[in-house]
């Protein structure tokens, strides 16, 4: 990929350009699918960006020192990297890539979850610091299952690039895989049942307690890049290859609403779970389930 | 290392002004302090300075969800002092109104309830169901929170087409049949947050004196409807729901159970409604000078009304009110204790808290 192309994704398409009026309708439409679930009209097709806009208008307070330029900096690092990682996508059919993209796009999904821990740390309020602390054992929950999950599909495939990994034919092993990670996203977005960092009944919002203005502007949009980022990951190795570029756009983002459908339909019919029974589930139930995956892909590995 | 953990005056997860403070280790809640008296409005101070008349409509907004208990046990106490006997319609119509009160503070807790356990669709549904009950009251009465029913002596409101309450009665315990008491008493989500959360033992609810569904929900059966009968509850047949397990999953199956036996108790008299007066005809009240008390058991539990006089004075000299939630709302200190940070929302709304009664 040369760097024109590179600065292309990452700008354009399916970079900043395209991601973020994604991110905002990605937002609208859990935020709309939820609110007719539960019987409300919900927001208008535009609030995600008049609410962005809005935020952007409001003042910051001015923190003195260190701590403050840090505040600044994680929702800048959360946003980059979480548009970084949806311009790695391969959403149009032929267009580079490098082998280990997807170790890449993996790294900087984790980003945004580290941004936020250190976020609600450098804030120094105890509810962020409670949030933060969540997040951060949330983390270690899920993403063992998480790579586990990419891993075992990768490994199976025999390639560390998204594209291929793309273009390749699903296999049983590849759907054990894309189940695990879907089990992952509720956590990854802070939905229920695993809202934890942010439960806004106990800990109010958690590490974004203290922000405010532009720099909670910047953290909303990246949540709705991760959104985007998560989503489309899923389809990436869900949706079923075509040869006409509009039709594997198509698919591509028919796919991700209906997984944002589909986490909507989760978050509105459960209640939150504590961070124990959290943990629980992830370490007892899924890891199982994403160690099983992991040695089958290396069993067909070896046979191969 | 411990920390200590402030949750109010303000906060998403209450729905009144006050504050628990929390000493917690990592999530674990060690102890607990609870601030009251953010929302004093010294009603109790003004109601000396209101006539008979106006006294009531004071006492009715101490509450803004069981106003009319605060008015019927204010009532009860006057009618004491003016030795007037309400006729029966009017102590049938107050069983009914209060009844219905009960119904949709339940279903308002039980909404709180799912809020808190982060289960916004529940709660969206149990506010739907409530509105259907304030329509039935708002049918009754014209009003919807603040009724106005009692008077000195009676009520203010015949139900004149008892069929038609008692047709949308049978609408709202199908709805409630089908929604709310599954979620309450089957839901494992229900019953992975409450079950064995925030105990209180039948030992420690009888030393701490707690009183309603929080007492029933620790095995201690009390209830003011059947241990001291007032209005028409003395022709009334119904159970009083009793778990023993004392944690929030038992207060949640109390309140449940007592939606069913309140659309039982409904059921009865609307269908027995006596005809006849609905007040005493009165010229003048001729209060005697004494102290008159009265007790009810409102939504939360025992609420007790004071009421001294002087004769020939229009003013009530002293009003007292002992609410539910400050016999209530000590447990809550040895709930939490030990308790997870997560479940402490719902441990202390468990006791269905109303501060601003409480405060006054």
């Amino acid at each position: 990929m040369s760097l024109t192309t590179a600065l292309a994704r990452l700008l354009i398409f399916p970079g900043l350009l395209f991601a973020v009026p994604a991110a905002w309708f990605f937002l609208w439409v859990e935020r709309k699918a939820v609110a007719l679930m539960q019987g409300r009209i919900g927001p208008p097709f535009m609030q995600p960006f008049y609410d962005f806009i809005k935020l952007l208008g409001k003042d910051v307070p001015v923190r003195e020192g260190i701590g403050g330029l840090l505040m600044k900096a994680w929702p800048l690092l959360a946003v980059s990297s979480a548009a970084g990682a949806v311009a790695l996508l391969p959403v149009l059919p032929a267009q580079g890539g490098f082998q280990g993209d997807l170790i890449l796009l993996l790294a900087l999904l984790e980003v945004p979850s580290m941004c936020i821990i250190a976020a609600g740390f450098s804030s120094r309020s105890i509810f962020g610091e409670i949030g933060s602390a969540r997040e951060a054992v949330l983390s270690v929950s899920y993403n063992i299952v998480f790579l586990l999950a990419i891993l075992s599909i990768a490994v199976s495939q025999h390639t560390f690039r998204l594209e291929a990994l793309a273009g390749l034919p699903a296999t049983p092993l590849r759907w054990l895989g894309v189940a695990a990670l879907l089990a992952c996203l509720p956590a990854k977005l802070h939905i229920n049942p695993f809202s934890l960092p942010n439960a806004e009944q106990e800990i109010y919002a958690g590490p974004m307690t203290e922000y405010a203005g532009h720099e909670l502007a910047m953290w909303e949009l990246a949540h709705g890049l991760e959104w985007v980022a998560a989503t489309g990951l899923v389809a990436t190795l869900a949706a079923p290859r075509f040869a006409l570029w509009w039709l594997a756009a198509l698919a591509f983002v028919a796919l991700s609403f209906a997984v944002v459908l589909l986490l909507a339909v989760l978050a509105s019919a459960t209640a939150r779970l504590a961070i124990d029974t959290t943990v629980r589930f992830y370490w007892h139930c899924t890891l199982i389930f994403a160690v099983l995956a992991i040695s089958s892909a290396l069993i067909m590995r070896f046979r191969s | 290392m411990s920390y200590r953990i402030p949750m109010g005056p303000f906060h998403p997860g209450l729905e009144e002004p006050y504050k628990l403070e929390m000493i917690c280790t990592g999530e674990t809640v060690t102890d607990a302090k609870l601030h009251i008296g953010f929302n004093f409005r010294g009603i109790e101070h003004l109601a000396e300075t209101r006539n008979y008349i106006q006294v009531i409509a004071l006492m009715e907004r101490v509450c803004g969800i069981c106003s009319n208990i605060h008015t019927l046990t204010l009532c009860q106490a006057m009618e004491r002092l003016t030795n007037l006997t309400p006729p029966p319609r009017a102590q049938y119509i107050r069983v009914i109104v209060a009844e219905l009160e009960r119904l949709h503070s339940h279903v308002l807790w039980a909404g709180i309830a799912a809020k808190l356990m982060g289960f916004k669709t529940m709660f969206m549904t149990c506010f739907e169901i409530r509105e259907k009950v304030m329509d039935v009251l708002q049918a009754i009465s014209g009003n919807r929170v603040n009724y106005a029913m009692n008077r000195i002596g009676g009520v203010n409101r015949d139900i004149e087409d008892p069929a038609s309450i008692l047709k949308m009665l049978e609408a709202l315990e199908r709805e409630m049949l089908r929604t709310i008491i599954p979620i309450f008493t089957t839901s494992t989500t229900a019953r992975s947050r409450c079950a064995g959360v925030g105990v209180l033992t039948a030992a420690k609810a009888a030393s701490v004196g707690v009183v309603g569904p929080m007492a029933r929900a620790s095995g201690l059966s009390q209830d003011l409807r059947r241990a001291a009968p007032y209005a028409a509850y003395e022709e009334m047949e119904f159970d009083v729901p009793v778990q023993t397990e004392g944690d929030v999953r038992a207060r949640l199956l109390v309140r449940a159970l007592e939606i069913m036996e309140s659309c039982k108790i409904l059921r009865q008299a609307l269908g027995k409604l006596p005809p006849g007066e609905i007040f005493v005809p009165v010229e003048k009240y001729a209060f005697i000078t004494g102290t008159a008390t009265s007790r009810a058991e409102a939504p939360r539990g025992e609420v007790m009304y004071s009421v001294s006089w002087r004769e020939g004075s229009r003013n009530p000299a002293r009003v007292h009110v002992r609410t539910p939630t400050y016999a209530n709302m000590p447990a809550v200190r040895w709930m939490v204790q030990g308790a997870r940070l997560a479940d402490t929302p719902l441990i202390q709304a468990s006791i269905d808290p109303c501060y601003s009664c409480t405060d006054r």
